[in-house]
Parts: structure tokens; C-alpha cells; sequence
């Protein structure tokens, strides 16, 4: 007992600075951005009850909400189903035993390190600018130079690209996927004539579904919360013509530009929802693609 | 069991979730928080001591690397001469500036002094969150040699919660050389909007642009003026004007001038990477309108010279007004109001230092500093100086400071202006837009 005790407490102890975070960190400002997002909350003065308000005037009165919407979910089902398309043929080229095959991957991993950084951002706005290496490249194969940052969809869509171009983690849980593929079922298929087609979407394919399950996952909720790189790109204004208004970064706006820390507060949880129905969404049909290995195939 | 396992995979996730949406928006906010409670623990401990004893003073302000450097400068100059003091600068750009004030403000944390705009003036000061400096002007801080007028400009309502360190005023700043080009050897003395796109046409007709545009909040507002209105009510409920025919043939000059690319279209505009790439500093273009100190910077980046004019007329007196060009507070929840006023002054009134600032932040208010820097600056500071003097005889009071919510007009605006200019809304459109938002948004 007095063993047990001693054991506990150190527990407790090792355990404590991780709860002490959550809680003042996560749990509170949880709760606290839930109050808020019934009320009207400049920062000032104190919150403010208006009930549903918040919620009511971003479906109804606010077309600038809906815009940012409607952009971010292109920005997500356009961008997260290249990259797990991108990571996926990546990692089964990683995968093949070649030699300087470590440098690759790390090479290949290194934009998912510096992913959503400042730096990365600025570079894009260089890389992408009228005497960019993309314009510079069109060019050169008779294509007319595109103003990425002058045009709403260019915009967009160099942001999309920039998503894609950090595939990094994605392949590397991918690649782990592959590992775990056992040679022999390729080895059998081979014995019976399989193309490489064949093997792909018979072996590779289903033995790959967890993980596809969980890279999706994992990706539609990054991508749902993406900011940083809208930000930079765009110098915090989501321009041009609102074309990079990430929901996010019109949160950020109407929190810490406009001082409606309520209204802010009410787009994070509406965020949380979509999020959340989305990732049931993807869940429930999972059943029909998913295959787990240890339960006889279900 | 797989379905279990589901399930609390599914709970995790939401949980999870939850956590990372909460952060979405605080994330950047709580890191700059932590840093200034830092700062402002050191700043407590040691100021509850105060009396003549050790000081701590945090200050705030925003700029671009010249001005982080001689701010820098003068700092260190005042702590060697009051080595009881010590100062804290946290400085960033505009953008950044006034994202991390915010949560400052809500968490009663600003520094002891922060730099202020007019256009947030209002807002903060209607917050309580500055102090009234009205009991330190003519003890603290010396007031002899300032004019009643330039210290008024940092009142709201009854106080006076910005000392005016600078005054600006709106102008014109033009490549002489290619105005000679053009067939003028001096500037019109006195131009109207007229002229301004008759000789817009002939830069056009010359291959250069005329100008990289008209900034929305600031020109609508000088031109609202020049018809003797404004952007803003006096009382800061809703807008100054009535007649949205003023909004609607302000926006069409702007919109015609992008169609007889005397101005840049907005994708050009947008595609430049920073300041250096303006046409007119790569000398592909006329001239700039914009704020008086600005004149230097311009010259600075541009191997062009430059020469001020006047902003179009009719009414051009009307439409002028000195702008304080930006102000120091000293925030409510400061616990060293005094000494920090003291800083204000040596900021304001010693010769020395501004010697370092040279009319950085504006035209100096102090008759005296103003009266020794003539013969120390450069030759680009003295035209601005010298323009700064002739507005100050050809132009009206600047009227009530912006309303709280002015910072929302001015994106709206912005975005009308940018949506104008891409053909996506027609100004008579955008003009009842910007009446309905505008008002809502002041309203509040």
C-alpha cells in the first residue's frame, strides 16, 4: 500500500506539468471561447449575451463568411486528395531499394519541416512572382505568365500547390505502409502473371487502407486549419478579392483586426462542427474501404 | 471491439479538435502574450519600488528598420542621461503592431508608452486603456514652444490621450524629370482633378503611368472635404456625407485612370514585391500621393529625385489638414505615468534626440526643435519641412479623431476600391454598399 501510494504520487508528478498545460491552455480556453461565442466581445469591455446572434449573422449577413467558406473547401478537397495522391507515388518510389534511397527521403521530407513557415511562405512569394521560376518555366514552353498574386483563383491555387508541395509527413507514414506489405503476397501475385496495375489496386491498395484512412483524416483537419502560409502570401489580407481568405485567417481578421473576439469565437466552433461532420463523414465510409488485416479481412 | 475502438478514436479526434480550432486564433495572440508577460513581470517587480529609484518602462512602436534603429538610439541616449531608467522597446511592424496590441490591451498589459495612430486613437482611448495626459502638458512635459492646435490633435472628448509627435500632411510627390518630358517645366501651381487627367493622359501618351493610385479611406476623405464633408460624422456614428454621387464620382475617376493605365491595374500592383518595385521609383511612373514623411523614404529607395506638389484642387485648403502624424500614449494601466510622461518630453522637446529623428515622425511640433533641425537635415527633409510650413497656411482643422470601428471602414473601403478597380462592381453599386456596411459597423 505504502509502495503504491510512493508510486502514484510520482506519476502524478510526471504527469502534472502536462496537465497543468492542458488545462490552462486547452480545457479553459476551450470553455471560454464557447461563452464567448454567444456574446459580442470586443476585448474591452466585457462579453455581452446576445444568444445565437453571432451564428445567425454569418449564415445570413455575411457574404464575406461564406466567400471564405467556399474557398476553403476548395482549398481542402482540391488540395488534400493531390497530396495524399502526390505522397503515395513518392513513397512507393522510395520504396524501391535503391541506393542513396535515405537521401531521398530526407530530401523529400525536408519541406514538411520548414512546412508552414515564414520563410517557406516568402520564398513562395518569390518563386511565384512575375520573374519567378513558375512564370520563367511557362514561358519557356509558350504558356502566358500568370500574375499569381493579382489573380483570386491564381492565388488560390498557388496556395493549393504549396500544400501539395509539403507531402512530407504523409509519405513518410505511407512509406511505413508499405513496409509492412509482406514481399510475399507480391512474390505470389507474380507467380500467377499479375501486372503492376493489378498488384497495385489488388495488394498495394487494400493492405494501404488504414493508413490512407488516417493520412486523409489527418490532412483534411490540417488543411481545414491552415493560416500561415494565407497569411504571409497574402500580407494578411486575404487578397486579392478576398481570393486567400482562408477561414482561418478571417478568423484571425475578425478577432484580432475587428476586435470580434465573440464573432471569432463563434466561427472556431462552427469550424469544430464541420470539421467534425466531416471526419464522421469519412469514418462511415470507411467501412467500405478500409481493410484491417487482423480481423479476417473486415 | 473494433467498433469501441472507433468510438473512442472518434471522441479523441473531436476532443482533439476542439483543442486545435480553440487555438486557431489565440495561437499567435497567447505567444506574443507570454513574451510581453515577461517583459511586464520584470516591469512590475521593479517598478513597485518607483520613487527616484529604479524604473522600468516598456514602450511600443511600430516602423520599419531606420526608424527601429535611431528609436533605438534615443533610447540608450536618455538612459545614459537618467541611468535610474530603464526601457524595455518592443517594436514591429504596422500589421504585426496592432495584433499583438490587442490582446495586450485585453489582458491590461500595454507598455507604459505606446506609439498610437489617429485611426486607433479613438478606440483605444474610448477603452479606457490609455491615460489622460492632460495633468502632465505644461509639468512633465514642456509645452512652451507647442502650438495649442498641434496638442489638440491628440484629443478624445476632453483629454488628451496622444501626444502629437509629428505633423504630416497629404501631397504629391513627382519625377521632375519626367514631368520636363511631358511639357511642363514647373508643376501647375494650382491643379484640379481636371488637369490631374488631362496630364495623366499625357503620360499615358508618353509611355509612363501617372501615379500607383489613390490610397480609398485617405483621398475619399480629402476629396469628401474639398466638397466640405467628411469620411466620418463628428460624433463618429456613421458616416459625414449624404450624397453618395460624391462616392460615386470619386471611385469613377479612380476606375478610369486604371482603364487609361494612368494608374496600374490592381494585379500589377498586387504582383510587386515591395516598395522598390513601384513604377515611379523605378522611374516608370510620375509621382506618388501619399503622406508628407514619406517624401524621404521615397527618395531613399529611388535613384530619381523628387520635387512636392500640392493634392488636385478646387478647395484645396479645405481639403488639407495637418495630420498628427502619429502619437506616443501612455497607457491606463501603467504604473509610472510620470516618468513616463518624462520620456515623452525628451522625446518631444530635446534637441539632441531629434537630431536622431529628424522629422521620422512627422514634422517636429516644437517650434524650437523644428527651428534647429532646419540647418541639420538633408535636402529631401527640408522640402519636406518647408511643404509641412505651407500646409500649415493652406489648410483646415483635421476635425474629431477617426471613430473606434475606423479600421473596419478602412478595409471595407479598401475592398470596394480593390473590387472597383477590377471591374467586379460598378462605384454607384459600391457606394450604396459601402453606405449600408459602413454605417452598420460604425452603428455598433
Amino acid at each position: 500500500m505504502q509502495t503504491n501510494m510512493k508510486q502514484n504520487l510520482w506519476g502524478y508528478l510526471f504527469i502534472g506539468p502536462f496537465v497543468i498545460g492542458f488545462l490552462a491552455f486547452t480545457i479553459i480556453p476551450i470553455v471560454a471561447s464557447f461563452y464567448f461565442s454567444f456574446t459580442s466581445y470586443d476585448l474591452f469591455n466585457s462579453p455581452r449575451w446576445i444568444g445565437l446572434q453571432n451564428f445567425k449573422e454569418m449564415f445570413t449577413a455575411d457574404p464575406r463568411y461564406l466567400h471564405s467558406l467556399k474557398i476553403t473547401f476548395i482549398y481542402v478537397f482540391a488540395g488534400v486528395p493531390l497530396r495524399l495522391l502526390f505522397a503515395l507515388i513518392v513513397a512507393m518510389l522510395l520504396n524501391t531499394a535503391s541506393r542513396a534511397v535515405g537521401l531521398y527521403r530526407t530530401l523529400y521530407y525536408l519541406p514538411s519541416l520548414i512546412g508552414g513557415s515564414v520563410a517557406v511562405a516568402i520564398m513562395w512569394r518569390n518563386i511565384f512572382g512575375d520573374e519567378g521560376v513558375v512564370n520563367i518555366a511557362l514561358m519557356s514552353i509558350g504558356i502566358d505568365p500568370v500574375r499569381w498574386f493579382g489573380d483570386p483563383t491564381a492565388a488560390l491555387w498557388m496556395l493549393i500547390f504549396l500544400s501539395i508541395w509539403q507531402f512530407g509527413s504523409s509519405m513518410l507514414i505511407f512509406l511505413a505502409g508499405l513496409k509492412s506489405i509482406p514481399q510475399s503476397y507480391y512474390e505470389a501475385a507474380s507467380v500467377d502473371g499479375a501486372s503492376f496495375f493489378q498488384k497495385f489496386f489488388s495488394i498495394t491498395i487494400p493492405m494501404l487502407s488504414p493508413v490512407i484512412l488516417f493520412n486523409a483524416v489527418m490532412q483534411t483537419i490540417g488543411a481545414f486549419m491552415t493560416f500561415v502560409p494565407a497569411f504571409i502570401i497574402s500580407k494578411g489580407t486575404g487578397g486579392p478579392l478576398d481570393g486567400t481568405l482562408l477561414y482561418s485567417l478571417y478568423l484571425f481578421k475578425q478577432g484580432f483586426e475587428f476586435f470580434h473576439m465573440g464573432y471569432a469565437s463563434a466561427m472556431a466552433w462552427v469550424m469544430l462542427v464541420i470539421i467534425a461532420i466531416l471526419t464522421s463523414i469519412i469514418f462511415m465510409t470507411s467501412r467500405f474501404w478500409v481493410h484491417y488485416e487482423s480481423e479476417g479481412g473486415k | 471491439m473494433k467498433k469501441s475502438l472507433l468510438v473512442l478514436l472518434g471522441m479523441m479526434m473531436i476532443l482533439w479538435l476542439a483543442a486545435c480550432s480553440g487555438d486557431g486564433g489565440s495561437e499567435e495572440a497567447s505567444s506574443d502574450d507570454n513574451a510581453s508577460e515577461e517583459t511586464a513581470d520584470n516591469g512590475d517587480s521593479e517598478g513597485a519600488e518607483s520613487g527616484d529609484e529604479e524604473v522600468t518602462l516598456r514602450i511600443a512602436w511600430w516602423g520599419s528598420q531606420p526608424r527601429h534603429d535611431y528609436t533605438l538610439e534615443v533610447i540608450k541616449m536618455y538612459e545614459e542621461q537618467h541611468p535610474n531608467v530603464t526601457i524595455e522597446p518592443e517594436y514591429a511592424s504596422w500589421d504585426d503592431y496592432w495584433q499583438k496590441l490587442a490582446p495586450q490591451a485585453a489582458a491590461n498589459e500595454l507598455p507604459d508608452i505606446v506609439q498610437m495612430d489617429l485611426s486607433y486613437l479613438s478606440q483605444y482611448a474610448e477603452n479606457n486603456q490609455l491615460a489622460d495626459l492632460s495633468p502632465f502638458i505644461g509639468s512633465n512635459i514642456d509645452d512652451t514652444n507647442i502650438s495649442q492646435n498641434a496638442i489638440d490633435g491628440g484629443k478624445v472628448g476632453d483629454g488628451v490621450y496622444g501626444f502629437n509627435l509629428g505633423v504630416n500632411a497629404l501631397s504629391f510627390h513627382y519625377n521632375p524629370e519626367i514631368m520636363s518630358e511631358l511639357g511642363y517645366d514647373e508643376f501647375p501651381e494650382e491643379w484640379t482633378w481636371e488637369e490631374y487627367q488631362e496630364i495623366s493622359q499625357k503620360a499615358v501618351d508618353a509611355g509612363y503611368y501617372f501615379d500607383n493610385g489613390l490610397k480609398a479611406d485617405v483621398f475619399f476623405n480629402y476629396y469628401l472635404r474639398q466638397n466640405g464633408k467628411r469620411l466620418y460624422a463628428e460624433d463618429g456614428s456613421g458616416l459625414g456625407y449624404e450624397d453618395d454621387q460624391l462616392f460615386v464620382d470619386f471611385f469613377k475617376m479612380v476606375q478610369e485612370q486604371v482603364e487609361s493605365e494612368a494608374t496600374p491595374t490592381p494585379d500589377f500592383l498586387a504582383q510587386l514585391a515591395g516598395p522598390e518595385d513601384d513604377p515611379v521609383v523605378k522611374g516608370e511612373g510620375v509621382g506618388i500621393f501619399q503622406w508628407s514623411n514619406q517624401f524621404v523614404g521615397l527618395e531613399d529607395i529611388s535613384e530619381s529625385s523628387f520635387e512636392f506638389a500640392p493634392t488636385p484642387g478646387p478647395n484645396v485648403d479645405q481639403g488639407l489638414f495637418l495630420k498628427p502624424s502619429m502619437f506616443f500614449s501612455v497607457s491606463e494601466n501603467s504604473e509610472q505615468k510620470e516618468a513616463a510622461a518624462d520620456f515623452l518630453n525628451f522625446f518631444i522637446n530635446d534637441v539632441e534626440a531629434n537630431k536622431l529623428i529628424l522629422g521620422d515622425r512627422g514634422v517636429p511640433v516644437s517650434s524650437e526643435v523644428k527651428d534647429a533641425l532646419l540647418s541639420e537635415v538633408s535636402e529631401a527633409q527640408a522640402k519636406v519641412f518647408e511643404y509641412v510650413a505651407w500646409a500649415e497656411e493652406n489648410s483646415t482643422a483635421m476635425g474629431a479623431p477617426d471613430p473606434a470601428g475606423a479600421g473596419e471602414v478602412i478595409e471595407l473601403i479598401d475592398g470596394l476600391q480593390e473590387q472597383i478597380a477590377y471591374g467586379e462592381i460598378s462605384p454607384e453599386d459600391a457606394a450604396t454598399q459601402f453606405r449600408t456596411q459602413a454605417e452598420s459597423i460604425l452603428g455598433n
